[in-house]
């Protein structure tokens, strides 16, 4: 069954929405996500966002372990309902003896591990978000969020030893409760976006 | 067989899925080369130096770190029981580069309490010659100012039952770190055992009368000489209320000096504590005493600790020249000298010689223990006693029977409790 004319319409209250929405991610224009598509898949890259700094890095700088978990949202109306997500976890440490060099472990799917400096583990993190954009039309508009906090210490055991149903459980607890105020947090918002009007990277060719 | 390879699958998923601390933090190819333990005035690093401040159990968990592969998630459950044995506000840890490649430093720091409350239950031990004993105290600890008020009704320790509260402050650093100040006040009302008035009746010169209560104002210094050697100085100034308000008071302001030793020697899976003090108490009548007496103690102990096997040894002797006032002379027949034997049975009195001897070998909570000694008075003979005990202890939990040893009838004395 073909979506509902209205898909291709915003209305102008989605649009004061918005609006309204936009400054509660304090999102610049600098700040916002760059999307890419590769005919399967929304790519993101924020170049400008670091989180692997102030007590995470002094954390990690320390020897110790920091969990961060991504998710990045696809809305079909300004921000307000959810359309699909994707989750990732990220467990980052910093090498005592190496030069500058942190290492990224993505536990799942399969378990994938670099040693980059500090901007391109960074980058890695961010470009490992990709979120899939199947039934999306190519010139209806969406929007994307992507939130990324540390786990506090005390959960730590909870997300470094566990796996499927338990973590996707985490997840859900994880993202609904409101970060306290010493847990970093960031979010980017990205959108209104058309698929037709992303630049294509290499990947599976047409969509639709 | 097709459960069986789904298990083994659904194993290495979870294997391969489900990284702990040790996979994923790069530092855990690391050899940890030391420990060091450091709070506020103080750092010991546990691969050349011991510490007391931790239990034993814990510092073996710490000094095993050494020479393995970092665990950096095992660090955490170490730092919160730091937290929890030390009182501490927080503990943090930090992993830095060793003096090789490829080997790191693990660095615990202990920061304070700012202030803490505490509850001690200092002793409680049933004796079923003596009955019951107990004393504790709150503490309130500011900095490195404590205070500490506790109750106490003790039928153990002196031949006398003594209830009451004491109070102590405590000035951990006095000027340095090498010098603390204690300053305790004890208030008391006492009993006596008929025996011990029966005996006072027949020999009334050797010690004081019989009090119905006693106070104990003890000011001193304790200067840490040297890491393993401590001096203690202060005075004693006792006040004892006589059983007729009409007599009024009469006091015993004695000088104290103590010196203790403490070496602990520990390779891979033994221990050895070494503790050694003597002391000197002097009353005269210069410093207002109505007792003029001087009373000399030493004592030493020597512990073992080889896996669950503990042995110790704890020799200790003290002579009074001079006339003690009773709570200041030696008892024995307690929960701690010639366990077995009945304290009013021995000497009620007490007496101004003493000399005993302690073997006590453990095995996880069970324990025998063999006392020797002797107590008397200057000019008596000395009688040597023995006496025998089984039980079982774990931490300061005791339960025992002790036997002493003497011909005809076996009259063997139960004790459980709390002992320090």
């Amino acid at each position: 069954m073909s979506e509902p004319s209205r898909g291709s319409q915003i209305s102008r209250r989605s649009w004061l929405l918005a609006g309204l929405a936009a400054p509660l991610f304090r999102a610049r224009a600098a700040d916002s996500l760059a999307v890419t598509f590769d005919g399967d898949n929304l790519h993101i890259a924020s170049p400008d966002l670091h989180f692997l700094t102030g007590k995470p890095l002094r954390r990690l700088t320390d020897g110790g372990t920091v969990v961060y978990l991504g998710r990045l949202t696809l809305f079909r109306d300004p921000f307000l309902t959810p359309f699909r997500r994707t989750d990732g976890r990220f467990v980052v440490s910093y090498d005592i003896w190496g030069e500058d060099k942190f290492s990224v472990t993505m536990p799942e799917p399969v378990p994938r591990t670099v040693l980059l400096p500090a901007s391109a583990a960074e980058a890695w993190c961010i470009e490992n978000l990709a979120i899939n954009a199947s039934g999306l039309p190519p010139d209806r508009p969406f929007w994307l969020l992507l939130d990324l906090r540390t786990v506090p210490r005390k959960d730590l055991s909870q997300v470094l030893g566990d796996s499927g149903i338990n973590i996707k459980n985490f997840f859900i607890e994880f993202f609904s409760r409101q970060p306290g105020t010493d847990d970093p947090q960031w979010t980017r918002p990205a959108g209104p976006l058309r698929l037709a009007d992303l630049v294509r990277t290499p990947g599976r060719g047409k969509i639709g | 067989m097709k459960y069986a390879w789904l298990g083994c699958l659904l194993l290495c998923r979870l294997l391969v899925a489900a990284p702990q601390d040790a996979d994923v933090n790069v530092n855990a190819r690391y050899t940890v080369e030391s420990v060091i333990l450091s709070g506020k005035g103080w750092t010991t690093n546990l691969r050349s130096e011991t510490t007391d401040k931790i239990s034993l159990g814990l510092r073996h968990q710490l000094v095993a770190l050494i020479g393995q592969k970092l665990n950096p998630a095992g660090l955490d459950s170490l730092a919160a029981n730091l937290k929890k044995e030390l009182s501490a506000r927080e503990v943090t840890h930090r992993v830095v580069r060793g003096e090789n490649p490829e080997e790191v430093r693990v660095e615990f720091e202990v920061k304070p309490a700012k202030v803490s409350a505490d509850l001690n239950l200092d002793q409680f031990v049933y004796d079923s010659a003596q009955g019951w004993s107990g004393s504790g105290a709150a503490g309130l600890t500011v900095g490195q100012h404590s205070f500490s008020v506790g109750l106490v009704s003790d039928a153990d320790w002196l031949n006398e039952r003594y209830a009451g509260f004491r109070a102590r402050y405590e000035d951990k650093r006095l000027l340095s770190d090498r010098i603390s100040f204690r300053f305790q006040v004890e208030s008391y009302h006492d009993q006596w055992n008929s025996s011990t008035l029966a005996a006072l009746a027949v020999h009334p010169d050797l010690t004081s009368e019989a009090y119905r209560a006693r106070q104990n104002f003890q000011p001193t210094v304790t200067f840490a000489l040297a890491k393993p050697l401590t001096l203690e100085v202060g005075a004693r100034m006792e006040r004892f209320e006589n059983e007729d308000p009409a007599a009024g008071t009469v006091a015993s302001d004695a000088l104290i000096t103590t010196l203790r030793f403490h070496r602990r020697l520990e390779d891979s899976d033994s221990q050895q504590d070494l503790d050694a003090d003597c002391s000197l108490h002097a009353a005269t009548r210069a410093l207002g005493s109505d007792f003029v007496y001087s009373m000399r103690t030493a004592g030493m102990r020597y512990q073992f600790h080889h896996g669950k096997h503990v042995v110790t040894d704890n020799a200790w002797t003290g002579m009074i020249l001079g006339r003690a006032p009773l709570s200041d002379r030696f008892v024995m027949g307690n929960t701690y000298y010639l366990r077995g034997w009945n304290k009013y049975e021995i000497d009620p009195l007490g007496g101004n010689r003493a000399v005993h001897n302690s073997v006590e070998y453990r095995y996880g909570p069970l324990q025998v223990f063999y006392d020797a000694g002797a107590i008397w008075d200057a000019g008596q003979q000395a009688t040597p006693r023995q006496s025998l005990g089984v039980g079982l202890r774990e931490s300061a939990f005791s339960l025992a029977v002790a036997f002493p040893v003497r011909s005809g009838h076996i009259e063997p004395i139960f004790m459980m409790g709390i002992l320090p």
